[in-house]
């Protein structure tokens, strides 16, 4: 896709999406709002110690080339601009997967054979038996399991990840709640091809530090259930979406815990929701392993042969736009 | 992603609707009807009725199609009923059938209406015989502009053609606002050449050239002297119009156009989308590059002004389904302090 020729006026190069040419065609098309966007801005270009002012703060944004329009409807807006009410905002919220060491129940990543990447058995039972083998991941909190409702869980947390501010209550209801700051639900964007829905925390489900008195452990409480469908403007090819449900993240820092909020929690300041994903593989994957994956790879140099399929789940906040991408390998015992 | 803030567009004050008339001018040198590709690029078929003419070799799939030329004659006209006629049933059926589709019908007996050298449709000023033009929808587009048509012939010899003598056909009179008339086929105007005598007509929409015979002299003896000339190897107008096959006469044209010029409309439906972006709205962003360490990337303190850089407009429908998609040339400042109307116009 070419940029646009940005030497004379501003102007605007509209053109219809795929799903806008569909809509025509059936004579449906009918557009009632818009929203805007800012996807090829690369906000760290914002230079607020340029020697000669404020002025010249946004050069290089400003000069930054725009694309022109794609039709792929999944190409059009990624991040959007959003309307909050304040503007004396300083600090956001970011969505993270907590790995802390002093929780139970929660998915980490393995260090091998693969980093930053989690894993998920298929629904055969032999595979989860092949990968608690020490030889392989070992452990029961390095994978998931499909369809695993009482976990382990990947756990994703919002919050302000600054060291600046303390991640006490008072902070928590100045600069998240009262700002309109926290999530109530996510979406939840997944490969349907090889993932058949996605679970989420059932109510009542809990995740703080205050239960315990003041040794400040971490209580991590959940169930996980299947997460609703729904429709949104994110169409990548084969995605699906569902809303998962989130819960008040309840871990804060108080000096007189003998346990630190930073240890239990992967956001460092004020903590706003969290949410546990789980999630529900398709049986027979064997021709999608052919298909888009790898068959038959000694993937933990044990000699044993597993088929594995890595994919991407999205992850974004409802109201605040927080998001995460979490790599996924679906992986399946083969023989050895 | 999927986008968590929509702003709603006001059907009655924030959409509108445009038409916009855009013209192009289309030269046709005679080169294309007759010479460059040596005959590559005309097209003839085996039903014989009319000859297509392309851009370039039309076996070649870069070839575009420029125009068809056909000939005919009514059965009231002299050229009708001679014993020597050659495809005489095709030359009346290409006649009724533009006259059909163009004029229509007259009389209680429903005939069809046979062209006119005039805008009035009387039954006077006949152009019992012509050939036909038809140029593609690829260049007329919606239609040809009035006033802007002009064709010129070669009244010469069959050798040479062009000498001195040709004729510059053009349809000058015509505008939007009158010197037309109008038919089922469509509004059409008269070419006349440079004694201001009518010679053709166009038909605008259609995009139709009739041109009568009389466009050339009665007397010209070798009007056509091409390979279906016969053994005389010379043929009259109308010697050629009734002993040549359809495509043989359509050859005998395409030598003697020298240029065909004329301008083409499209026109351009619109709807223009007023999206306005309110001071208190779209000051923050979701890009991941907004924030580093959770701190907003363009802001110090808090109170600084919180920015945005707008580069792209999604028009969505009540279901989110993004319909349009609308980008500027240069990314676009918004913070509290101002506001934007982004005009969107989407063409159909």
């Amino acid at each position: 896709m070419a940029f646009l020729d940005n030497s004379g006026d501003i102007i605007l190069d509209a053109v219809l999406t795929e799903e806008g040419r569909k809509k025509m065609a059936d004579g449906t098309f009918r557009i009632t709002k818009f929203a805007l966007g800012d996807d090829e801005i690369d906000y760290s270009l914002y230079n607020k110690t340029h020697a000669s002012g404020t002025a010249y703060f946004d050069l290089d944004i400003l000069q930054t080339p725009v694309f022109e329009a794609f039709t792929q409807t999944n190409a059009g807006i990624n991040y959007g601009l959003l309307s909050l009410t304040a503007t004396d905002i300083l600090y956001m919220p970011v969505l993270k997967v907590n790995q802390q060491a002093a929780l139970s129940n929660t998915v980490l990543s393995p260090t091998t054979p693969t980093t930053n990447l989690f894993y998920i058995a298929d629904t055969s039972t032999d595979t989860t038996t092949n990968l608690l083998l020490t030889t392989a991941l070992a452990t029961s909190n390095k994978f998931l399991v499909s369809d695993g409702t009482t976990g382990p869980a990947i756990l994703l947390e919002t919050g302000l990840d600054t060291s600046t501010i303390a991640g006490d209550a008072a902070n928590k209801s100045s600069y998240l709640v009262s700002n309109n700051l926290v999530d109530s639900s996510f979406h939840v964007y997944f490969d349907n091809r090889f993932i058949v829905s996605c679970l989420g925390p059932s109510n009542g489900s809990k995740f703080d530090n205050t239960s315990t008195g003041t040794s400040g452990s971490p209580t991590l409480e959940y169930t996980l259930t299947r997460a609703t469908s729904v429709t949104t403007d994110f169409t990548i090819s084969n995605y699906s979406a569902c809303r998962v449900s989130a819960g008040n993240n309840g871990v804060i820092k108080d000096s007189s815990y003998s346990t630190a909020d930073t240890t239990v929690s992967a956001i460092a300041g004020p903590r706003g929701s969290f949410t546990a994903l789980g999630f529900v593989v398709k049986p027979n994957l064997d021709s999608e392993f052919t298909l888009y994956g790898s068959v038959s790879q000694n993937v933990f140099s044990d000699s044993k042969l597993y088929s594995y399929i890595d994919t991407t789940v999205y992850v974004k906040g409802t109201t605040t736009g927080a998001q995460v991408q979490i790599p996924l390998r679906i992986i399946k015992y083969i023989s050895g | 992603m999927a986008v968590i803030n929509y702003e709603p567009l006001d059907t009655t004050s924030d959409v509108t609707t445009t038409k916009t008339l855009l013209y192009e001018a289309i030269p046709l040198t005679g080169s294309i009807l007759s010479g460059t590709y040596s005959d590559g690029n005309i097209k003839n078929y085996t039903h014989g009725m009319f000859q297509s003419v392309y851009d370039y070799p039309y076996l070649s799939s870069s070839a575009n199609h420029i125009l068809d030329l056909t000939v005919g004659f009514s059965a009231g006209s002299t050229l009708s009923g001679s014993v020597s006629s050659v495809q005489e049933s095709k030359k009346l059926n290409m006649y009724n059938q533009f006259a059909q589709v163009l004029l229509g019908y007259t009389g209680s007996n429903n005939a069809v209406r046979e062209f006119e050298l005039d805008l009035n449709l009387d039954g006077s000023g006949k152009a019992s015989a012509a050939f036909f033009i038809n140029f593609s929808r690829l260049i007329t587009k919606d239609q040809i502009k009035k006033g802007s048509f002009s064709m010129i012939i070669g009244t010469g010899s069959w050798a040479l053609p062009f000498g001195p003598q040709t004729a510059t056909l053009t349809d000058a009179s015509a505008s939007e606002t009158g010197g037309t008339n109008n038919t089922i086929g469509g509004d059409y105007g008269l070419l006349y050449d440079g004694t201001n005598t009518a010679r053709g007509l166009v038909f605008y929409q259609a995009g139709i050239v009739v041109l009568g015979t009389a466009s050339w002299a009665a007397a010209l003896t070798d009007f056509n002297s091409g390979s279906a000339a016969g053994s005389l190897l010379r043929y009259t107008l109308a010697q050629s119009l009734v002993s040549a096959s359809i495509s043989g006469s359509c050859d005998a044209l395409r030598h003697r156009i020298k240029n065909i010029s004329f301008n083409n409309t499209t026109e351009i439906n619109s709807t223009i989308y007023f999206c306005r972006v309110p001071h208190n709205k779209y000051n923050y962003s979701s890009n991941p590059t907004y924030i580093s360490s959770s701190q907003i990337r363009v802001k110090s303190i808090a109170t600084d002004t919180s920015v945005s850089y707008i580069t792209t407009v999604g028009l969505y429908s009540s279901n989110n389904e993004l319909l349009a998609i609308a980008k500027l040339s240069e990314p676009l400042r918004k913070d509290p302090t101002n506001e934007i109307t982004l005009r969107v116009r989407l063409d159909y």
